[in-house]
């Protein structure tokens, strides 16, 4: 049973972003409730007010814009594993989405709800870093963008301010030749590590050209390792599949691992480096 | 300590109508009430399960629109406007769904209870894709947690339904 | 939950010692402690201790006893909390000691952390790391407000 909560049914960002400044802490924004629930069912957290976001019904959609996707922050997993557009563009995205958690929670749990949340062991975040996106952070009037690799400060916490409404996911289209992959290992629930490679190559394809690496669910937060992305960039195609233990090494270090239930420091560690051997081959794969 | 921001005022009731089962319901819901309370508890349709409460294992699986949803984690207003299915809606007439008779003739099923979730997942999975593959199956199953058969006669019991739907329609 | 901590602090030793005893002071170095109160000069004093992981807030009202003193030297401490709308409750086993070296006070904390209840279910490891910034933060503090003045 839940404690009682007012619900507050706004249909504008603007009224969101009014409702979350004059309620404060004793107001939560309220998508899927995948999350927001569950902490709530535990006792972990208190609402006075939820704010149904869903009555903002423009947030849900996914659209192209040049060479980017825009996809709105109510958009389900669900819509998102099966939406043409991001199968087309982002694949990997889509393959991503295809596996969150199970079909319940993806057919309700929004990924804009699922990056505001920030549960460290989460999947889509470490991807959009790698993908390069781009975050809209909404309020009153105001608007900004975020990059991906920016947004996740710490376990649970974002850089959106207390009354800031993440509105939008902007990825740009992967340029070719690319291969994007995301890979997670997990035995529990929730996912014990995750990994995102995008690899662009030279046209002769072969030289790595730029190299983005992402490490997710390990630490508190998904990150960026530019460490091992240094280290990969610019090398020829061989040399860095040769390579490859090296940066994962550096990769496994720079992931900021916590020892808990999912595994010790060191394991985590080193199933970094498995992961970012397999998606890299998997990424040069879909180059050739 | 905070002041609170409610007052006496601010207590709701938000009434809802929706189709359950084929029929119409109407009720008022206070916003923090939950579905798999509602129906369980104010309808008396007791076949989905509370069991692990977070969303996990399936055996609250109710029917939304025809997809599949976790009501012990989802607020009864939401299906205000829409269609909600229970085990107990599957049978027409007393005629047992292909997928009920599929999951007794093959033994889907033990002290069953997760079946009742089983059975609406997978009648959401045939709905959308009427003839799953084996791998198609066990990934939309995936969700769906059984402690005593080990899956194989759950497997077969929906494949097998799957194939005296798809012949009954054809 | 084990935690080591040292910090260098330019001070005499005698300064930092009357600083760890003036609970106004010692309190505001403390992230998220607030309302300190003496109940027994010396030995009893009680604390609001607050504190957040993202959305996730508790608020303990704490007691801290000293159960052991060596004059300028070491200092043994134990404080206990519950937050009972959060179902949980912490408890801190603390040794404090100081050392001259040089023209320098070495304070070294070693402190072992229990929490107990709902609030462990979010994970030892995000815990662990939160106390142990709260602990950084503490001992920066410390040596801050005693540098600051000399």
């Amino acid at each position: 049973m839940l404690r009682r909560f007012r619900l507050e049914e706004p249909t504008s960002v603007a009224e969101v972003s009014e409702l979350l400044g004059r309620f404060g802490d004793s107001a939560k924004i309220y998508a899927g409730g995948t999350e927001l629930l569950l902490a709530m069912k535990e006792g972990l957290v208190q609402y006075e007010r939820l704010v149904n976001i869903k009555g903002v019904t423009y947030l849900n959609e996914v659209k192209q814009n040049n060479g980017e996707v825009h996809i709105g922050a109510l958009c389900t997993h669900r819509e998102l594993e099966n939406s043409p557009l991001v199968k087309e563009k982002l694949p990997a995205l889509a393959k991503l989405e295809e596996n969150v958690a199970n079909v319940r929670v993806r057919q309700v749990g929004t990924l804009g709800g699922n990056l505001c949340f920030a549960e460290p062991h989460a999947d889509p975040g470490t991807l959009l870093i790698a993908l390069g996106a781009h975050l809209v952070a909404e309020k009153g009037d105001g608007k900004r963008e975020v990059p991906a690799e920016s947004f996740f400060v710490d376990a649970y916490e974002t850089a959106l301010e207390p009354d800031e409404v993440l509105t939008r996911i902007i990825v740009p289209v992967p340029a070719q030749p690319s291969g994007i992959c995301y890979m997670k290992f997990g035995y529990l629930e929730r996912p014990s590590v995750g990994l995102a490679v995008a690899v662009k190559l030279n046209s002769g394809k072969t030289a790595i050209d730029d190299i983005k690496i992402a490490v997710g669910c390990a630490g508190p937060a998904p990150k960026r390792v530019a460490e091992a992305e240094a280290f990969l960039k610019g090398k020829s195609v061989d040399e860095a599949t040769r390579t490859i233990p090296e940066a994962g090494e550096t990769a496994g270090r720079a992931s900021q691992a916590i020892s808990d239930l999912h595994g010790a420091q060191d394991y985590k560690e080193h199933i970094v480096q498995v992961l970012l051997k397999r998606s890299f081959q998997n990424a040069l794969s879909q180059c050739t | 300590m905070a002041m609170t921001t409610l007052r006496h005022s601010d207590l709701q009731t938000l009434p809802i109508s929706f189709t359950l089962n084929g029929k119409l319901q109407e009720l008022d819901v206070e916003p923090h009430e939950l579905l798999l309370d509602v129906i369980r508890d104010r309808l008396g349709l007791t076949g989905a399960k509370r069991s692990c409460d977070v969303q996990v294992c399936g055996a609250c699986t109710l029917l939304v629109d025809g997809r599949p949803v976790s009501a012990c984690t989802t607020l009864a207003f939401e299906v205000r406007g829409r269609s909600v299915m229970t085990i107990e809606g599957l049978a027409e007439n007393g005629k047992l769904h292909p997928l009920q008779q599929a999951f007794i003739e093959h033994g889907g099923f033990q002290c069953g209870f997760c079946t009742p979730g089983m059975i609406l997942a997978a009648k959401a999975l045939l709905d959308q894709n009427p003839h799953p593959t084996e791998e198609e199956l066990k990934h939309f199953m995936h969700g769906n947690i059984c402690r005593c058969t080990g899956y194989k006669k759950i497997i077969e019991s929906i494949m097998a339904a799957a194939k005296n739907i798809s012949e009954a329609t054809h | 939950m084990q935690f080591e901590k040292q910090v260098e602090i330019q001070a005499p030793r005698e300064k930092v010692w009357n600083f760890i005893w003036d609970v106004d002071q010692f309190i505001a170095c403390v992230p998220g402690c607030k309302e300190a109160k003496t109940i027994e000069e010396g030995k009893r004093y009680s604390a609001t201790m607050v504190e957040k992981v993202g959305p996730f807030k508790v608020e303990f009202p704490t007691t801290i006893e000293v159960l052991e003193r060596d004059e300028l030297s070491r200092i043994k401490a134990q404080a206990s909390g519950a937050d009972n709308k959060i179902g949980s409750r912490m408890k801190l086993d603390l040794e404090v000691k100081l050392r001259e070296e040089d023209n320098k006070t070495i304070l070294q904390f070693v402190a072992g952390v229990d929490i107990l209840g709902k609030l462990a279910a979010l994970g030892h490891g995000i815990i662990k790391r939160k106390a142990d910034q709260v602990l950084d933060e503490f001992a920066q503090a410390v040596k801050k407000r005693l540098e600051g003045d000399s």
